[in-house]
């Protein structure tokens, strides 16, 4: 073998040697800096221009959600109501299903649980506005609420991160939050174009139906 | 360097070459890490003297279940 082939080996053996402590320093979240991807890719062509883009990393990526946020699906089906009085109990019963906290809830079970006749009935539908009745059956299924009298930016903000339900003083009317669709509330609806709204609560329709008396999950 | 010798670093750079080739399949794929066929194994492969030496930061690989919006 002539010097020149030995050489060319060598260098071969060199570069391979680079290219696989380049694959060590990805794997450990090594791009760029001393000792990364990067240093070893200018050691083996010093004249190439590059321009780093590292990924996010396992180490820096946030956590996993936790509880009912990791079971939580906001695609979850909202049937119509039957009576003209259960929103609350459907809503109630959307997102216990929705969260998988109770994946085989029925409707019928949310108005016994929320407390048939006195606390939910046809005359009135629900009778505390504040849905006292309801944060009492969340608590009983362990999970924590919160309730308020919001703003649509305050309930769009907080659609972001959380579900609930709640209710417009105007539209005498409570449906489940299962997130936003752009600016807009996205909401379940089991009395769909009813007042004209479907599954999409604009700031409009907010500021026409309310106030909005919310349940929150925390 | 022998005849012999130098037939078997061609072998042994042509299987490297071929591991490297493997690696960057798998990063590609998202397999960075755990069992073959991931980059982490065929790194071993490739120098198994790193195997236990280190520090795995793998990028985040997404995998489709996060609800958009979410």
């Amino acid at each position: 073998m002539t010097p020149d082939v030995e050489s060319q080996l060598t260098q071969l053996e060199q570069r391979l040697r680079l290219q696989t402590d380049g694959l060590a320093q990805m794997l450990q979240g090594r791009w760029t800096g001393r000792q990364s991807l990067e240093a070893d890719l200018k050691l083996l062509n010093p004249t190439t221009q590059l321009t780093p883009k590292p990924p996010l990393l396992v180490s820096q990526a946030p956590a996993p959600p936790k509880g009912w946020r990791s079971t939580y699906q906001p695609n979850t089906e909202m049937p119509p109501q039957v009576y003209d009085w259960t929103c609350s109990a459907c809503s109630l019963d959307w997102v216990l299903r929705a969260t998988g906290v109770a994946p085989h809830h029925t409707r019928e079970q949310a108005v016994s649980e929320i407390g048939y006749p006195e606390n939910v009935n046809p005359t009135y539908g629900l009778m505390d506005s504040s849905g006292s009745a309801l944060r009492r059956v969340f608590a009983d299924y362990g999970l924590q609420t919160g309730q308020a009298w919001l703003t649509f930016d305050q309930v769009w903000a907080g659609a972001n991160q959380s579900t609930g339900q709640m209710s417009g003083g105007t539209w005498y009317h409570w449906v489940a939050i299962r997130g936003t669709k752009g600016s807009d509330l996205w909401i379940a609806n089991s009395a769909p174009g009813y007042k004209g709204v479907w599954d999409i609560l604009t700031r409009e329709q907010f500021a026409a139906l309310g106030p909005f008396s919310v349940v929150y999950l925390v | 360097m022998t005849d012999a010798e130098l037939e078997a670093t061609i072998t042994q750079l042509q299987q490297q070459v071929e591991l490297m080739n493997q690696a960057l399949i798998a990063m590609l794929e998202g397999k960075w890490v755990g069992a073959p066929p991931s980059a982490e194994a065929y790194l071993y492969a490739l120098n198994p003297w790193l195997q236990g030496t280190l520090k795995l930061d793998p990028p985040v690989v997404p995998d489709g279940s996060h609800d958009p919006g979410r």
